[in-house]
C-alpha cells in the first residue's frame, strides 16, 4: 500500500483541474508558486477557466488550491470576473433577440 | 438497448415515439425528446468527443449542462451540449475532435446571412 500511495501522490500533479482547457493541478500550483494569488491571475497565466464552461466547473477547486497554498482564508479568495451571459447562448441570440432552443 | 425500464423512484418508462438519428454516419434508434446523451448511452456509445490538447476521450461528466464535457457536432453545429439537447427525428450527430468544426448545416449560423437556424 505504501508504494501505491507514493504513486498516487506523483500522479496527483497530472490530475485535471480545468477540464475544458485541460490544465493540471501541477500547472496551477506552478502558477501560484510563480506569484499568482488570485483566481484571475491563475486564469490569465494558465488559461484555467477560459474554456467552454467558463470556469463553472473548476473555479471553486482552484480557489481552494490557492487558499491551501497561500494560507489565505477561502472567504478572501475573490471569484473570477463574471461577465454575461450567465448561461451559454448562441451569438445569434444577441443578433435576433430570440432563440429556437430551450435556454438551458 | 441499455435503458432503465423500471426505475425505483421515477417509475416505469413511459412510451415514446421512436425516431432515427444518424451518429457518425451510423443509424441509431432514439426516443423522441430524450436527451441526445441518453440516446447514445442506450445505443452503447459513451465517447462523445476527443479533447483538444491531449486527444483524450470524453463523455458525460456533470450531465446537467454546466461542464460542457459532452459536447458534439449536432446538425453541423459544434460544441452542442448533448446532455441538455433533446433528440429530434433525423438529427445528424458527429463525434467532435478538439474544438470542433462547422458543418454544412451549421454554416448558416456562422455566417448569419439567411437569418435562419
Amino acid at each position: 500500500m505504501k508504494m501505491d500511495e507514493k504513486k498516487e501522490m506523483k500522479n496527483d500533479k497530472d490530475r485535471l483541474i480545468c477540464r475544458c482547457e485541460e490544465i493540471t493541478l501541477g500547472e496551477i500550483e506552478q502558477a501560484i508558486d510563480e506569484g499568482c494569488t488570485t483566481l484571475n491571475e491563475v486564469k490569465r497565466r494558465t488559461r484555467a477557466g477560459m474554456g467552454l464552461c467558463q470556469s463553472r466547473t473548476c473555479s471553486k477547486q482552484i480557489a481552494r488550491i490557492i487558499a491551501q497554498k497561500t494560507g489565505k482564508p477561502l472567504s478572501e479568495i475573490m471569484p473570477v470576473t463574471s461577465r454575461p451571459p450567465a448561461r451559454p447562448v448562441k451569438i445569434d441570440v444577441f443578433r435576433t433577440g430570440e432563440s429556437n432552443e430551450e435556454s438551458n | 438497448m441499455k435503458r432503465v425500464i423500471e426505475h425505483p423512484v421515477l417509475g416505469r418508462l413511459e412510451d415514446a415515439k421512436e425516431v432515427k438519428i444518424s451518429v457518425d454516419g451510423k443509424e441509431m434508434t432514439a426516443r423522441e425528446g430524450e436527451m441526445i446523451a441518453a440516446a447514445l448511452f442506450a445505443n452503447g456509445k459513451n465517447v462523445f468527443r476527443y479533447t483538444n490538447k491531449r486527444h483524450e476521450p470524453r463523455g458525460v461528466y456533470c450531465g446537467i449542462g454546466r461542464c460542457t464535457d459532452c459536447v458534439m457536432i449536432v446538425n453541423g453545429v459544434p460544441n452542442v451540449r448533448t446532455c441538455v439537447t433533446p433528440v429530434e427525428a433525423g438529427m445528424v450527430i458527429e463525434t467532435q475532435q478538439g474544438i470542433g468544426h462547422w458543418g454544412e448545416e451549421g454554416s448558416g449560423d456562422r455566417g448569419g446571412e439567411d437569418g435562419t437556424h
